[in-house]
């Protein structure tokens, strides 16, 4: 009886191994080249965060006027990283859960060059004045149907393997990673076909933008970043996941809720009434999905609180999923028609939003997956614990500084915009001090990012400690960087005898 | 629950709203009705079409492109959405010599002739949606309000009045040239060194003319006015 399991343990052992030997490339790819974009958005995001108290910053430069720094900060953001981080975990756990090894390496590595030669001519073409003025979509047209083609080039894979799979138990990860495959696409192409090739009424166009930047945050970043956290929390702690039925209620509230939300920012434009205060309450709403998915995540992890403590992978997570929470109270707080809607309308709280769920939430629990996939694929243990604290500290603090700085900010912004009876300039000076804020948070998190992406580099060179001993953020091996045990390349986690 | 199962109540959540709030809207809103005017209104008989003067289309293409967009709405809200249409000059004029109160909210008809609507992000700057009418009305006698916008342009903090403006200098819409003959009529009051003059560039000179179109000066008929019926038409 014993020799049976540990033979099926054994072969399953292989089967991971290869896996994870298959998507070796396509991964760090993704995750390396997602690392460096992150960089470089968010060194956008704080030129772009200084100009806005200090306007005379590099501004004889017309490549690094406001105007366009900030759009290639976000698109950079979102497509480079956001995007591309998203494929790295969607192509290792869906091989991971269909229990299929990845055969089409090559054409996602190849489909990945050309996402990647994409979005550097996009964020180019911003800064050399081609942007098309319509928020995150301010690529140059020629960008999306590039972006699109090698999209499906990535996933289709996925798919496929999705499809061939031994029949059985579809896991929740799994509802949420293909629904985000197929929502991404069709959000997608709606926005840009009908803003760039049948151009209908102005104002209707810049509704469907709205609906389309609320549309990626809560049609693809939420589901991938969920259904990530629905791996790794059961995995990491190795307890079965809290609860299924609040984990299917999480899932269908989102799918039916989140494709009404995103027009809130119409409110009081011409377009027809119902579509704005529609878009008010589903946000709102997406209370009910995101707390669904949050209580049941942390239910898990919390389960083991030892485990939570030392891995890496959790406390991202975790502080991920913390962000998620704050999302969803903001999204309630910020869109109540009649108190908050028009004080957040057009104020600081916007982009606070928008941040707090790219990054705050989204890249948080990608950075988790990060530090749990990558030592399994390269077959290496990350380098330094002191570089993943690093990153935990400073991504969290200035998340943490960056989004609340931004969404009150911009509540006692939008405050003095309503105030009528002052003049216009007293509303315009209350963003000055948050936006000084705003810059030094940048700075902490661009300093994080900086050493995660050299620290993912040295990975992929396979440069990481040869140890079958995960880092850990608690003391477990020794004061060595390589371990006390000493048992150097011995059996990394994808060997057959590894646990 | 099967992949066709589950595709099929993916389709249906999401198709339902993608029908409801982005296709129909979509397709009812793209040929808009052009409004009849009242006859009675003598001022403009036959149908409502805001003009809009000058390179609308280029000046708003340099508008996207430089991203005005991020700082500067184009939307006054109704009453129930904001208090925008208290501000003197933001919907129009509260006092315009000609026609008392024309301030109004924005309306579908007011972005004739763009692609996309610059409703806007945020606001660190004021609402542009009736900056040419405003421009008019509120500068000096004998200060020309495109003079005006290409030195705001070049540098906002130059204007005394606005010395802390967090809006950013464009001087690359300008050229630093040799003056030929006369100087040019539309260079900026500006020292740009002996015997040379600041103009703007082409681009520059779209910006300002779609930007002084913006204007909310034009009578509005009956079925889209909503303001309230006055007591007395003296304001």
């Amino acid at each position: 009886m014993s020799s049976i399991t540990s033979t099926t343990h054994d072969q399953d052992a292989l089967l991971r191994a290869g896996i994870d030997r298959s998507l070796r490339h396509p991964v760090m790819f993704f995750l390396t080249s997602g690392a460096a974009w992150l960089a470089v958005s968010i060194l956008l995001g704080v030129i772009s965060a200084a100009k806005v108290h200090s306007p005379g910053f590099l501004s004889s430069c017309p490549l690094l006027t406001y105007g366009r720094v900030y759009p290639a900060h976000i698109n950079a953001l979102v497509y480079g990283w956001g995007m591309q981080a998203a494929f790295a975990v969607i192509i290792w756990l869906m091989a991971r859960l269909s229990r299929k090894e990845c055969t089409m390496a090559g054409t996602i590595l190849t489909a990945g060059h050309v996402w990647n030669l994409g979005v550097t001519l996009g964020v180019a073409g911003i800064l050399l004045g081609h942007g098309t003025g319509m928020p995150w979509m301010e690529f140059p047209s020629f960008a999306w149907p590039v972006l699109l083609v090698s999209y499906f080039a990535i996933l289709i894979g996925s798919f496929i393997q999705f499809r061939v799979r031994k029949e059985g138990h579809v896991y929740i990860s799994q509802w949420y990673l293909l629904a985000a495959m197929i929502w991404f696409p069709w959000i997608f192409i709606t926005a840009n076909t009908l803003l760039h090739c049948l151009p209908g009424h102005p104002v209707m166009a810049a509704g469907i933008n709205a609906w389309f930047r609320s549309g990626m945050i809560f049609l693809f970043f939420t589901p991938v970043a969920l259904g990530t956290a629905y791996y790794l929390a059961p995995k990491v702690t190795g307890r079965p996941v809290y609860s299924y039925s609040l984990a299917k209620l999480g899932f269908w509230s989102l799918a039916i809720i989140a494709p009404w939300a995103g027009m809130q920012k119409l409110v009081g434009a011409p377009i027809p009434y119902f579509m704005p205060y529609l878009g008010a309450a589903a946000t709102s709403l997406l209370f009910v999905p995101a707390c669904a998915a949050a209580v049941n995540t942390i239910r898990t992890m919390t389960s083991c609180p030892e485990t939570l403590a030392a891995s890496p992978a959790l406390r991202f997570t975790v502080a991920g999923i913390t962000g998620l929470i704050v999302l969803a109270i903001a999204a309630v707080l910020l869109n109540l028609p009649g108190s908050s809607l028009p004080l957040t309308q057009f104020s600081l709280s916007g982009y606070g939003f928008e941040i707090l769920a790219l990054y705050g939430f989204f890249s948080l629990v990608m950075f988790g997956a990060t530090y749990f996939i990558v030592p399994r694929i390269t077959c290496r243990e990350w380098l330094s614990r002191r570089l993943i604290k690093i990153h935990f500290l400073f991504s969290v603090y200035g998340i943490i500084a960056v989004s609340l700085v931004a969404l009150f900010g911009g509540l006692l912004q939008g405050g003095g915009q309503e105030d009528w009876q002052q003049p216009w300039a007293g509303a315009a000076a209350f963003a000055e001090p948050y936006a000084v804020a705003i810059t030094f948070a940048w700075c902490l998190i661009l300093f994080s990012n900086i050493f995660f992406f050299i620290h993912l580099a040295l990975m992929w060179l396979r440069l990481g400690r040869r140890s079958s001993h995960p880092t850990l953020l608690v003391r477990a091996h020794g004061s060595s960087p390589h371990g006390e045990e000493g048992d150097i390349d011995n059996a990394g986690p994808g060997h057959a005898t590894a646990h | 629950m099967s992949l066709r199962t589950f595709i099929l109540g993916l389709s249906a959540t999401f198709g339902v709203a993608w029908l409801a709030i982005i296709v129909v809207p979509y397709l009812k809103m793209r040929d808009l009705a052009a409004l009849p005017f009242p006859e009675e209104k003598a001022t403009s008989a036959g149908i409502f079409i805001p003009k809009r003067s000058g390179r609308v289309t280029d000046g708003a293409k340099v508008y996207a492109e430089n991203g005005c967009y991020l700082c500067h709405t184009q939307v006054v809200r109704p009453t129930y959405a904001g208090n925008d249409l208290y501000r003197p000059d933001w919907g129009g004029l509260k006092n315009d010599p000609d026609r008392g109160d024309t301030r109004r909210e924005t309306n579908a008809y007011d972005f004739n002739g763009e692609t996309f609507a610059q409703i806007g992000l945020m606001r660190m700057g004021p609402d542009l949606s009736n900056l040419g009418r405003r421009l008019e009305y509120l500068l000096a006698a004998g200060v020309n309000s495109e003079q005006w916008l290409y030195s705001h342009l070049y540098n906002p903090r130059a204007n005394t009045e606005l010395w802390n403006s967090t809006c950013p200098p464009h001087p690359f819409l300008f050229v630093n040239r040799e003056v030929k003959g006369n100087p040019s009529d539309d260079a900026l009051p500006i020292d740009a060194g002996p015997g040379r003059e600041l103009v703007p560039d082409s681009d520059a000179k779209a910006l300002i003319s779609y930007l002084l179109s913006l204007k909310k000066d034009h009578p509005v008929p009956a079925t889209l006015n909503f303001a309230p019926a006055k007591k007395n038409d003296e304001n």
